[in-house]
């Protein structure tokens, strides 16, 4: 992992320069394992900044989320760049924005960190209950050391980490501007086994397995909020006219929504599994993201946020694109 | 599922320019075709959002259809090629949801084609017919 020393002296750098607004990167959260973003304007806040296995927020959601005030009269506007902390998969949000255009390259500063996997909330959390105060955690080698009250605890790096990261094909980002550690070769492939497996099933199976997931959704919309991906002014989920989904929560509706939320990501979603972890009632949006990552490689040989020069898929066509279910 | 009164409900999104001119032919030229098929016109193929398919299971549909101009043929030059990339991935997404992808058929009818647009109609038909009616996402409740 990162050299916290030589991260915090990078990122000074850059906090420093005058055409910055402010560095977006981690700090500690206030108990157990969790992290917060930080948003870095001075020195000061910089020496907050930290870099763990824990750090799993996507940060590529914050520089769409930013609030353009009305300006007063004769005042201009803050053209500052703001710099952003990536992961290999976060890099690829970005990539993915940029290519559609949401974001200006010459807007943003990023630092690149190799990443060699997070740490899943969900399971450490049932390993370790009821931590009070903010946990440390290093990576060495193979494993995770993790110091508790009760002591230090050495557990294996591969029972903990997000699934995404076990098949984790880019740890290196894709677009930086500094880059701090070195990159790190990875010959994982993306694992494609489930979903294979699943399609497989039986229609009703299928339906009844989903049906169970979706009934429990309570429409929350916290996986459209904290993806990256999911930045329209207005969605198509809070259109009054015409209403896509209705406000009722019901296998109906619910089901609407996962199939559009779903559907606006294919091609585009770069499997960060934020939308996952987001989901207050445990619904795998991950397999869903996958189906699609899958069927758009098979069908396309299409691989989102690799290139800022590409097209996004479904704005492009190529004339031999499979149709054999066309009458 | 199968029930020999059901009549299936077959929505089909039609294009201005081809498929629809079509579907006029058939009328037109007095060629039988069976009266579960409710046609709404677009303007392009690639006008049909996702949300119109998923928005016409939810309202009573058993099948959609959605029909364009020949590839390459297109009115607006390339709005079918769009339409055909986003039915691919839809198809394959409500597959694996377990809502059968037959109910969602992509046609391609051009203007002078009207014993096509029955064919396929009557084609369609039978297939929804077997497929039974759409159970799992019919909207209950109004609101």
């Amino acid at each position: 992992m990162v050299d916290q020393n030589k991260l915090r002296e990078e990122i000074n750098k850059i906090v420093a320069r005058d055409n910055v607004k402010y560095v977006i990167g981690w700090e500690k959260g206030t108990y157990g394992f969790q992290v917060t973003p930080l948003f870095a304007t001075c020195s000061e806040d910089v020496d907050k900044l930290i870099f763990n296995p824990l750090c799993i927020h996507n940060l590529a959601v914050f520089p769409m989320l930013g609030e353009k005030l009305p300006l007063r009269n004769g005042a201009k506007e803050d053209t500052r760049k703001i710099g952003l902390i990536v992961k290999g998969c976060d890099s690829r949000a970005i990539v993915q924005i940029i290519q559609e255009k949401g974001l200006d390259r010459d807007d943003l500063v990023i630092i690149g960190i190799p990443c060699t996997g997070v740490i899943d909330p969900k399971k450490i959390n049932e390993r370790f209950p009821n931590q009070t105060k903010t946990v440390d955690v290093e990576e060495d080698g193979k494993n995770f050391i993790i110091k508790t009250d009760e002591g230090k605890h050495k557990v294996p790096k591969e029972k903990f980490l997000m699934n995404k990261c076990k098949s984790c094909e880019f740890p290196n980002p894709i677009i930086y501007d500094v880059l701090i550690g070195k990159e790190i070769k990875s010959a994982k492939k993306p694992d494609y086994k489930e979903t294979t497996s699943f399609e497989k099933k039986k229609l009703e199976d299928k339906w009844d397995y989903w049906e169970k997931q979706f009934e429990r959704c309570i429409r929350c919309y916290a996986c459209r909020n904290v993806c990256p991906l999911c930045y329209c002014n207005e969605c198509m989920v809070d259109q009054l006219n015409p209403q896509w989904v209705r406000r009722s929560v019901n296998i109906s509706e619910n089901t609407a929504w996962n199939i559009m939320r779903a559907f606006h990501l294919a091609g585009r979603c770069v499997d960060c599994g934020e939308c996952e972890r987001a989901c207050p009632a445990g619904i795998p949006l991950t397999e869903l993201n996958k189906k699609l990552e899958k069927d758009v490689l098979e069908l396309f040989d299409y691989k989102p946020g690799i290139n800022v020069e590409e097209k996004p898929l479904l704005s492009m066509f190529k004339p031999d694109d499979p149709e054999d279910f066309i009458l | 599922m199968k029930n020999d009164n059901f009549e299936p409900n077959i929505v089909a999104f039609l294009c201005n320019w081809c498929s629809y001119a079509g579907a006029d032919l058939a009328g037109t030229s007095r060629i039988e075709y069976p009266p579960n098929v409710k046609i709404i016109r677009v303007m392009c193929s690639g006008r049909v959002n996702p949300m119109f398919v998923v928005n016409a299971l939810q309202e009573g549909a058993d099948g959609v259809l959605i029909g364009g101009c020949h590839p390459g043929e297109c009115h607006y030059v390339q709005g079918n090629y769009f339409a055909r990339r986003r039915m691919t991935v839809l198809k394959k997404l409500l597959d694996y949801l377990g809502i059968d992808e037959r109910r969602v058929r992509m046609t391609w009818v051009s203007a002078a084609e009207g014993k096509k647009f029955a064919d396929v109609i009557k084609e369609v038909t039978e297939d929804i017919r077997n497929l039974g009616s759409m159970k799992q996402i019919r909207r209950t409740n109004s609101w």
